[in-house]
């Protein structure tokens, strides 16, 4: 039966729930231990009706949409497999991929919520965990060959019931971590935000009752499903198929894929990607079809909300044992780094002959991950330390890609050099835009990033990047970006080239040089316009626009 | 004696005037000249004085406005200087990279804010000061001799420099501002100087908007004094500082930064003064005009203060989004904003999703009820068609057509699937009105506190509409409606005292700094200050509050914390600990505590006696009591119109639903509430 719900109590309940989970995530991020949570805001806040289907998400972190969703499901689908029956005044635990849909670190909180003992939904969260075990402190390793190195592996299990916490779960996960304090923290954190977000839904609901609270989520869900078949109406018809690769040692991975537009939605096959690896780099389906969502949700109006009325517009076909839908027990903890870049690249690349208007040349796609490592002489302890730099943006159509910024899948702050050097045991030598370096065309793609320090003690690197070798593609006579380089300047002068993941130590003296991709352009340069005045602050410099060095 | 505040918006200009002699009040509110703010400030004060007063009672003016950041958004008539900016060999960058992230996650279109230093502007110096303040290579004189010849050639007006880590050494920066200012003979700013902390890009960032602002805004205030003495006022002109306190002139002039959010401030401050003067502890300020409303929360009668804002950012779900304006470091008032005001518009989209905001229809062509042809309806037009707002406001300045707010939201009809004008109008009411309860839960959750044991206090023209039902849906159960709601920002400048902010970088662990060092450090400090405010002539005795700002050591963010005098190291991290417990609800004790900067605030008390609120009559007759019909939930209702003015101090309580009209606002006292004028002559509004 279709309510007669009135549209401001459909408008006011669909930003309500949003408002429920943005609340979690508010709550979350300040109870939380960890600067990875309370800064970086690595986490996500849904909610879900008693089908599991998503009605409210906040615009969080694009990994998590698409993923989360599909993660609850396949959760919820292993309780009621394992004969557990939600009952009121519990909370389930998950973190493993292959069910929750990203890396072991990221832990998920689910917690039913009942009205007048009727199951209302479940409100639930994720959150990045800075160490869950494994073979290396922060528990991701560009060395793992299987998902057991990478930390606990934990099925969906009941951490609390009756309103209790477990704390024989509670001791269990908190004995596998190499930071008990940061994981009781961080986990309690979650259980507050969930707890939070169970009140306030009640206080959405309660007053209306369950039946018309339904009514009124399937009228979101339904609303928003049209709202975006509309969307989908505007595009062409048709199917495009595209291929990228990933960059492993001497390889280059495959990541080939078929998408196909209609006025239904989308589909997306990646029959006749690489099989899987035994490298960190496999995707899990939940990383894949996060991906996915993320590029389609691009090519969308901004405000088309992210609940299941969109999520069921994006089918994904991923063969099993691929990177992109690997099998237990391959090692998935950088899927969602380097893996989930190549896929939005992929997508962007297929739809760009029927989306010639929308869809940008291939930016620098790389987190360039760089992870360092040592003992501090000064206070005699160890320090780790881990960043993501970013590059060149691809070109659009009809403007310059941006320089030196993050793309796609993350959007993660740099950290100052002036916290660094106060922190670390090392001097910058350079942070600046990589001239010239985004390919050039009737728009240019944007510069990549050139960012080098000098060591001062001993400093062990670790590198996870993309695009040393395959170029970002630009489109339509638009030439590529120049590719990454990872360079270590010993301090006798000799210049030595890292792949694009490697590891080394650097001695003092020695400097660590990381040039980062420039995104790709679009259309012949001779058609490039001559740049006004006025419009000079809007596109970018051309080579020798710097003034010379004092 | 006279004293004289105008509060400069987008919309309106408003202007307030108390004359102590007689205790009369005169306020007015007219239309804003956007392109030239100058012009609605010069006739806001002419059109109050006229006919009133002689023009040399005046003592004190006050301007408040938002020109520092309608400058950099382009939006006044006056271009931006063009500004060069001088780095450490290898970072001239910084500026453009900012912090690498992008302001707009899934919109492959976005732009940066536009840059304020162009590449060609960037230039780079051979030198380095290292993270412990040592001097690596020292600045030549001969590199900046040849720099400042290039900077002649430049074309640059005006000249920031920022170095790395000369917020723990300045003195290569000094050595350059020095030779460079001499040479050049154009403004010239050092980091270590405008904005002396931690962390290069929202340093160098700082430096350049004072940079690019200075000759601006110090040029506008020249002019306008000009143009005030034209009219034969002679007083000192002040301007409001976005931490609340004013400001001298020469002081604005050269950091400009310190003003660059003036406007919403005032509202705030004066919303403390309500507090105080009402003695409750947690209250919100809630501040609806034309176009945007903002939440304030003030606790202990101190508006919540952040030491970072970015101007000309960008408003997601109450909050700023980082990355899509320009990072400013200077004490502000917290504000949470929504796309919510009178001219907010109202559209149903192809699936029958109905939105309200973010467009406005501005002051021209206004909502359609202004008949200025607006087509789109917006709040007002629902206000009015609901029977919230009369047809006549700003005692008769303004006309509103029922009937052109009733087409503008028929054109809905048929996406909506048949909902009507009066359906509508509710239904955006509705929306509206959640919207901004959820900002204000948003604000007071952030700091770990329930919106529910706070007070509202509401003002702009359409707080005082919709405070109560906005409090209803938080389950806030008081809100208090001060004299004149509408000009309320301009009067509470005339109930506050000069404050000047200054800080300075140190970063060290606190068990290695003396205790000794930090009190010489400060009393540095106040005497720099005291003596400057002796050159400028400004009299008073300065009060000063010393404060710290602390992290765990490796931490990225940091609380301030008092500190007394002489400093105590015990207490200091006593209170640290209390204060992290606070606001994330956990210590680490034990842990070693980092110092990162030291903070002084000067208080400088007004010279001029303060207005009081009790003492404000500011209620000028409006249209004669009656009646008239107003809908409330789903029913009509036979509703009184009372005038301000008319009712009794501390008299019986109104019973809802009522209108109680003023001057420069309406106030909607729905089924369920009461309203009695107290003896400050604010109206109390409280559950029945």
């Amino acid at each position: 039966m279709r309510m007669q719900t009135d549209l401001a109590t459909i408008e006011v309940a669909k930003h309500g729930l949003i408002y429920v989970s943005e609340e979690m995530g508010v709550s979350l991020r300040k109870s939380a231990f960890s600067p990875n949570i309370r800064e970086r805001a690595d986490h996500s806040c849904a909610i879900l009706d008693p089908e599991g289907r998503t009605v409210g998400q906040a615009e969080q972190i694009p990994v998590h949409i698409g993923s989360f969703p599909v993660g609850l499901r396949n959760t919820l689908a292993y309780l009621r497999r394992e004969g557990v029956q939600p009952a009121e005044g519990e909370m389930y635990v998950v973190n493993d991929p292959y069910i929750a849909g990203t890396h072991l670190n990221d832990i998920v909180l689910i917690r039913p919520v009942f009205l007048k003992g009727e199951l209302l939904g479940y409100v639930a969260n994720k959150a990045h965990h800075v160490d869950v075990g494994g073979m290396v402190p922060a528990s991701i390793s560009p060395r793992a060959t299987e998902l057991y190195q990478e930390g606990l592996v934990i099925p969906p299990l009941r951490m609390m019931a009756q309103g209790r916490i477990d704390p024989g779960l509670l001791g269990l996960l908190q004995a596998n971590s190499r930071v008990p304090d940061l994981t009781r923290g961080d986990l309690r954190a979650q259980v507050a935000a969930n707890l939070l977000g169970e009140r306030r839904l009640l206080g959405m609901a309660a007053p209306i009752g369950l039946q018309n609270f339904k009514a009124i989520c399937d009228e979101i869900l339904d609303q928003t499903h049209r709202v975006a078949l509309g969307e989908y109406a505007k595009l062409p018809e048709g199917r495009w198929h595209a291929v990228d690769y990933l960059e492993l040692d001497d390889e280059l991975l495959p990541v080939r894929v078929s998408v196909a537009l209609s006025s239904r939605g989308v589909e997306v096959d990646f029959a006749g990607t690489q099989r899987q690896v035994q490298s960190p780099i496999n995707a899990v389906l939940g990383v894949t079809r996060a991906a996915v969502t993320f590029a389609i949700k691009t090519l969308l109006p901004p405000q088309l909300p992210l609940n299941d009325g969109f999520d069921r517009t994006i089918s994904v076909t991923a063969p099993e044992g691929t990177v992109v839908n690997p099998l237990k027990p391959a090692p998935v903890a950088a899927g969602n780094l380097e893996t989930s870049q190549r896929i939005v690249d992929v997508i962007y690349k297929a739809l760009s002959v029927a989306l010639p208007s929308k869809i940008p040349a291939a930016s620098h796609g790389s987190m360039n991950n760089l992870m360092l490592g040592g003992v501090d002489p000064k206070l005699a302890r160890s320090w780790a330390f881990y960043e993501t730099i970013g590059g060149g943006q691809g070109a659009r159509p009809g403007s310059d890609g941006v320089s030196g910024v993050q793309v796609n899948m993350t959007n993660t702050l740099n950290t100052p050099i002036e916290v660094m050097e106060h922190y670390y045991p090392l001097i910058f030598t350079a942070y600046h835009l990589r001239e010239g370096t985004g390919g050039s065309g009737t728009w240019r793609g944007g510069d990549g990033i050139e960012r080098a320090f000098k060591a001062r003690a001993p400093i062990s690197v670790n590198v996870l990047g993309e695009r040393s070798r395959v170029r970002p593609w630009g489109l339509r006579g638009g030439l590529p970006g120049k590719p990454s380089e990872y360079l270590v300047r010993r301090s006798n002068g000799k210049l030595e080239r890292l792949r694009a993941k490697d590891s080394t130590t650097i001695q003092p003296g020695d400097e660590l040089i990381i040039r980062t991709a420039g995104g790709g352009g679009i259309g012949r340069e001779a058609k490039r316009r001559r740049i006004t005045p006025a419009e000079s602050s809007s596109l970018k410099p051309r080579m020798g626009f710097y003034p010379a060095l004092a | 004696m006279v004293r004289l505040s105008v509060d400069v918006g987008g919309t309106f200009t408003d202007a307030v005037m108390v004359d102590d002699s007689t205790g009369e009040l005169y306020a007015l509110k007219i239309g804003s000249t956007p392109r030239n703010p100058e012009l609605g400030f010069v006739d806001a004060v002419k059109e109050v004085i006229s006919g009133r007063v002689d023009p040399e009672r005046i003592e004190s003016l006050v301007h408040v406005g938002t020109i520092g950041s309608n400058l950099l958004l382009g939006q006044l008539g006056i271009d931006l200087p063009a500004c060069a900016l001088v780095t450490t060999k290898g970072f001239r960058d910084v500026i453009e990279i900012g912090r690498q992230n992008r302001p707009e996650l899934y919109n492959i279109s976005f732009s940066r804010p536009r840059t304020l230093v162009p590449p060609s502007l960037r230039f780079e110096m051979d030198e380095r000061i290292g993270s412990d303040g040592g001097v690596l290579v020292k600045v030549s004189e001969t590199r900046l001799r040849e720099l400042a010849e290039r900077l002649r050639n430049s074309g640059a007006e005006t000249v920031a420099i920022c170095f790395l880590n000369s917020y723990v050494n300045g003195s290569n920066e000094r050595a350059a501002e020095t030779l460079l200012g001499r040479v050049l003979h154009r403004p010239v700013y050092a980091s270590s100087e405008v904005n002396p902390e931690q962390r290069e890009y929202e340093r160098a960032s700082t430096t350049v908007v004072n940079a690019v602002l200075a000759p601006a805004v110090s040029g506008y205030l020249r002019s306008a004094g000009e143009k005030m003495r034209r009219i034969g006022i002679s007083a000192e002109l002040y301007v409001l500082g976005s931490s609340g306190g004013l400001l001298d002139i020469a002081e604005v002039g050269r950091r400009p930064i310190l003003a660059v959010e003036s406007g919403p401030a005032a509202g705030v401050v004066a919303a403390s003064e309500v507090a105080r003067s009402l003695r409750l502890a947690k209250v919100i300020s809630f501040d609806m005009g034309g176009t945007t409303a903002k939440a304030g929360a003030i606790l202990n009668f101190e508006p919540a203060v952040v030491p970072e804002i970015e101007v000309g950012g960008r408003v997601n779900r109450g909050r700023l989004v980082k990355g899509s304006g320009y990072p400013v470091r200077t004490q502000s008032i917290d504000l949470a904003e929504v796309s919510a005001g009178g001219g907010t518009m109202v559209s149903v989209g192809e699936a029958g999703e109905m939105a309200v905001g973010p467009m406005s229809a501005g002051a021209d062509p206004g909502p359609a009820c202004y008949g200025k042809g607006g087509e789109a309806p917006t709040i007002t037009d629902a206000n009015l068609i609901l029977g919230r707002i009369g047809t006549t406001l700003l005692g008769g300045r303004l006309r509103l057509n029922a009937e052109e707010a009733a087409r503008a939201f028929e054109r809905l009809r048929k996406r909506s699937g048949g909902m009507g004008a009066e359906e509508l109008a509710a239904a955006s009411l509705r929306i509206v009105n959640f919207q901004m309860a959820k900002a204000i839960e948003i604000v007071t959750l952030e700091r770990g506190l329930d919106a529910r044991d706070f007070a509202l206090v509401a003002f702009g023209g359409a707080g005082p509409m919709h405070a109560v039902e906005v409090a209803e849906s938080i389950g806030i159960t008081k809100v208090i409606v001060p004299p004149l709601p509408g000009l309320f920002s301009a009067l509470g400048m005339l109930m506050t005292d000069m404050r000047y902010d200054r800080v300075r970088g140190m970063v060290g662990l606190l068990e290695e700094v003396g205790e000794g060092e930090i009190d010489d450090r400060f009393e540095g400090m106040e005497r720099e200050i005291a003596e400057s405010l002796h050159e400028r002539g400004i009299e008073g005795r300065p009060s000063f509050r010393r404060t710290i700002d602390l992290r765990y050591y490796g931490q990225g963010y940091e609380l301030e914390i008092v500190v007394t005098r002489p400093f105590q190291r015990a207490a200091v991290t006593k209170a640290f600990e209390g204060r992290h417990v606070e606001v994330y609800g956990f210590a680490h004790e034990g842990e070693r505590i980092e110092v990162t900067a030291l903070r002084l605030a000067t208080t400088v008390p007004a010279t001029t006696k303060k207005v009081r609120l009790g003492e404000v009559e500011g209620e000028m007759p409006v249209a004669p009591e009656g009646r008239r019909r107003a809908k409330f939930g789903e029913r009509w209702f036979e509703t009184r119109v009372y005038s301000r003015e008319l009712l009794p101090v501390n008299g019986r309580a109104i019973r809802g639903p009522a209108i109680v009209e003023e001057y420069d606002s309406t106030v909607v006292v729905p089924p369920g509430w009461g309203c009695v004028k107290n003896h400050l002559r604010c109206l109390v509004i409280e559950r029945v």
